[in-house]
């Protein structure tokens, strides 16, 4: 058994563009879910006040210019990350996914403002979490809420961008939050409770790090995903699954009143194919547009290429020549059958043809395939769970089409320009929820 | 006589520096003009650039390219069906849909022609005997026996006599070293040098490590060439590369000089070889270019920079496929430095573009899911 420790009790082993196979070597996780374990019961003692004020002092820290944590983030695109650490959206989020007293993790609360009856929600225990390389700010995301329900976590991350959680943990055990009793606490508290390892898919450790779950959370492609499932676990052991899912928009006729209007829906939708390098599952790939507005979906795709051209100004692609090249392909096939706009470069590229149908298969890079409906409702058709987030651009049918999507199988309705949010719910579940065991008294 | 027929009757290789350029540049500049007028999607792509077919071509890599997975995705035809004497499908390695490219009787000419005259650059003009290392593709034999054997057909036009090394048996293929062994003993005796050919995997996996585990080592007659094609795929998968092929092919074939080339080449512009020196390092001939391209600013790259691969050739004249990007990545080793009194543009392969990296969550879903359905009604 081969486990490469990333991130423990003594800081980062790794740099963030480091190979994890450099780290020190445990044979056994015995050590590091000890360690965990003993983390946990001072998270546990803690009161999630000072947890979101942790939280808090690390994402304004890291929006300061001059941070050098900022420019990570920066560099990674991944500034949503410092945003989402606010205690604004966090305390929202914690509610939500505790019945609406934040208090629950704390200790017993009464059910209902009036209620006799008092429940409280007790960490599952040990999360392992298997986090996938594709979104760098994934780990994060995962590991705090595991942290706000006061879990112990060990996270698996992938060799790609294996670097990137070890760099974030180590920056927040670096921060600081002045409770207002004036007592400091340390962002240690925290990372305490998080071990950040590599193994190889093969490693026996996989199967002895399930086993040792309370519950596994598992963030990945299809094949990724179905492996973890099927390692060993003990009865009880509960899953969070985030598997792969595609993304769309759907422009309503309504948005294409005129160009200013359209223009800015497109400037919307730039936004949400350029965030997670379009690498995300609530990314989008199509954006079927309704035919019967002023501009035309032919023309609603023109304006989408220049606001593509600006909104992929400030972030350089991050493409692999297999993906470069599969873009250049289906520029040729659009030159010939449709219309194409796209950079010089694979920057961006926006295809069009009055003859497709259907969900684009994606082809990342930044590309989005606009696609004629005659009517918005049509896109309920080519729903199902495979399809995570419709970022909507339309007027007064908004809800009435999220209620048809949703109702076969997708996940999220946001207008767009918010679709790349890691929000609540996510994939049918509050996660935060699913992290606890509801216990009363 | 044109730009291109005139390339096309001289040797392949240019013995001063950029002697031959000038007339590449007119003849891919006849070989536009001729698809433009003859190839409406083509004209409708080429047009789409911003450029003239007409206009003079003052640097090939400023020529439009096309990626060779076009021909995977449209029929793109420059002349009348009627015209059309065979059709040819690539091999499909990277994705499940083969190209599809129509040859005509000029395009099959040329494409003899090149072939025969790099071929003969590369081991004489004299026909020899060919061992192919591969079993005979009886009639009704499997699909994948037959391919390969028509892959390597081009190549035996040059043969003087054909054998096959292998033999078919139970479903598997098994070399007969002894059988071997006495035909090259044959052929020693005649003092005939022999061409040992096949597809890089099947020389390794069927020839020499079947010879290097029963301790046997071959006398071929001299002058004697290995030539294997197809790529380092199944044998990176084994750990085997160049240096090791090389260096066991020596070990179980004796040669007095020597001669392993592994020849480069992809379907779309067939009858283009490009064999190494050997060690890895080709050099294109007159009837084509080499460009390597950046793959995420697609800008042509200074010399030793590795990028995507592109070839740039009036040889084609039945479809467009004249400035072909691959998913290959090279790069440019040197340009007319003249080695063995040829000159032109060296190169290598690097192997395959690297793809993409796990997309967890955000991964491709089975394609079905993006197939359409049948739109149900849903009232607004």
């Amino acid at each position: 058994m081969k486990i490469y420790v990333l991130f423990d009790g003594d800081g980062r082993h790794i740099n963030p563009g480091g190979d994890p196979e450099t780290c020190p070597v445990e044979t056994s996780p015995d050590r590091l879910v000890k360690e965990l374990r003993e983390g946990q019961e001072r998270l546990r003692a803690a009161s999630v006040e000072d947890l979101l004020g942790l939280c808090d002092a690390a994402g304004r820290a890291w929006t300061q210019p001059g941070n050098e944590v900022a420019r990570m983030v920066g560099s990674l695109a991944i500034g949503f990350l410092p945003l989402w650490l606010r205690r604004s959206n966090l305390e929202p989020l914690i509610a939500l996914a505790l019945r609406g007293d934040r208090g629950a993790i704390d200790g017993f609360v009464p059910q209902a403002p009036a209620s006799q009856r008092l429940h409280r929600a007790q960490p599952r225990g040990l999360l392992v979490h298997w986090v996938a390389g594709n979104v760098p700010l994934l780990g994060m995301i995962s590991v705090i809420q595991g942290l706000l329900t006061k879990n112990a976590n060990l996270v698996k991350v992938s060799q790609q961008n294996a670097g990137v959680l070890p760099y974030f943990l180590s920056a927040l055990a670096e921060v600081t939050f002045r409770r207002p009793d004036g007592e400091e606490i340390s962002g240690k508290l925290l990372t305490d409770a998080v071990r950040a390892i590599y193994t190889d898919r093969e490693d026996a450790a996989g199967a002895a790090l399930s086993v040792l779950a309370d519950m596994r959370v598992a963030w990945g492609g299809r094949e990724a995903v179905e492996a973890i499932m099927n390692l060993p676990r003990r009865f009880g052991t509960e899953d969070i699954v985030f598997g792969p899912k595609t993304s769309f928009v759907v422009v309503g006729a309504e948005k294409l009143s005129g160009e200013p209007e359209a223009r800015k829906a497109a400037m919307l939708v730039a936004r949400d194919a350029v965030a997670l390098g379009q690498r995300g599952c609530n990314s989008p790939h199509t954006v079927f547009v309704e035919r019967g507005g002023a501009l035309t979906p032919e023309a609603f795709a023109a304006l989408l290429g220049e606001e593509m051209g600006r909104a992929s100004r400030q972030v350089p692609p991050d493409v692999s020549p297999q993906e470069s090249f599969r873009i250049m392909g289906w520029r040729a096939e659009y030159d010939i059958k449709g219309e194409a706009w796209y950079s010089e470069g694979v920057r961006w590229s926006v295809f069009y043809s009055d003859e497709d149908r259907g969900l684009a298969t994606p082809c990342y890079g930044r590309t989005l395939f606009v696609r004629p409906v005659d009517n918005i409702f049509d896109v309920t058709a080519l729903c199902s769970v495979n399809t995570q987030t419709a970022g909507l651009a339309l007027g007064d049918r908004r809800l009435k089409l999220a209620e048809a999507l949703t109702a076969r199988g997708v996940e999220r309705c946001p207008e767009v320009g918010r679709m790349s949010l890691y929000e609540a719910p996510w994939d049918g579940m509050y996660p935060m929820d699913r992290m606890v065991r509801w216990v009363s008294a | 006589m044109g730009a291109i027929d005139e390339l096309f009757m001289l040797p392949p290789y240019a013995t001063r520096p950029g002697e031959h350029r000038g007339l590449l540049r007119a003849a891919v500049r006849e070989a536009i003009q001729f698809h433009c007028a003859n190839c409406g999607p083509f004209d409708r792509w080429y047009r789409k650039q911003g450029l003239d077919p007409d206009a003079e071509i003052e640097d090939l890599a400023r020529v439009p390219y096309l990626p060779v997975s076009v021909f995977k995705r449209l029929s793109l035809e420059s002349v009348p069906e009627v015209e059309v004497v065979r059709v040819l499908w690539s091999s499909a390695t990277s994705s499940q849909t083969p190209s599809r490219v129509v040859l005509d009787r000029t395009t099959r000419d040329r494409q003899m022609r090149t072939l025969a005259v790099i071929m003969s650059a590369m081991m004489g003009s004299m026909r020899r005997p060919f061992v192919v290392l591969d079993a005979a593709a009886a009639q009704g034999d499997d699909l994948e026996l037959s391919a390969r054997v028509a892959g390597l057909r081009g190549y035996l036009m040059m043969a003087s006599e054909t054998h096959y090394a292998l033999e078919a048996r139970d479903g598997g293929i098994d070399l007969d070293a002894a059988k071997l062994e006495e035909l090259f003993r044959k052929l020693s005796a005649r003092r005939t040098p022999v061409c040992l050919i096949g597809y890089t995997y099947m020389l390794y996996q069927y020839v020499v490590a079947p010879l290097i585990r029963g301790g046997r080592r071959l006398q071929l007659p001299p002058g004697s060439t290995v030539i294997h094609f197809g790529g380092w795929k199944r044998l990176e998968q084994q750990a085997v590369d160049r240096a090791r092929l090389n260096s066991e092919v020596e070990q179980v074939f004796a040669m007095d000089e020597p001669c392993i080339r592994d020849v480069y080449g992809f379907t779309e512009q067939l009858g283009l070889i490009y064999p190494d020196d050997g060690n890895g390092v080709r050099l294109a001939p007159i009837y084509s270019e080499v460009v390597v391209r950046d793959p995420v600013t697609l800008e042509s790259l200074p010399d030793g920079m590795p990028g995507l691969l592109e070839f740039i050739t009036p040889l084609p004249h039945s479809y467009p496929g004249i400035a072909l990007v691959l998913d290959d990545m090279g790069r440019i080793v040197s340009r007319d430095r003249g080695e063995n009194g040829r000159f032109g543009t060296r190169f290598e392969v690097l192997g395959r573009a690297r793809g993409s990296e796990i997309r967890g969550c955000g991964d491709t879903l089975p394609e079905q899911i993006y197939q359409v359905k049948e739109v149900a009604q849903v009232q607004a």
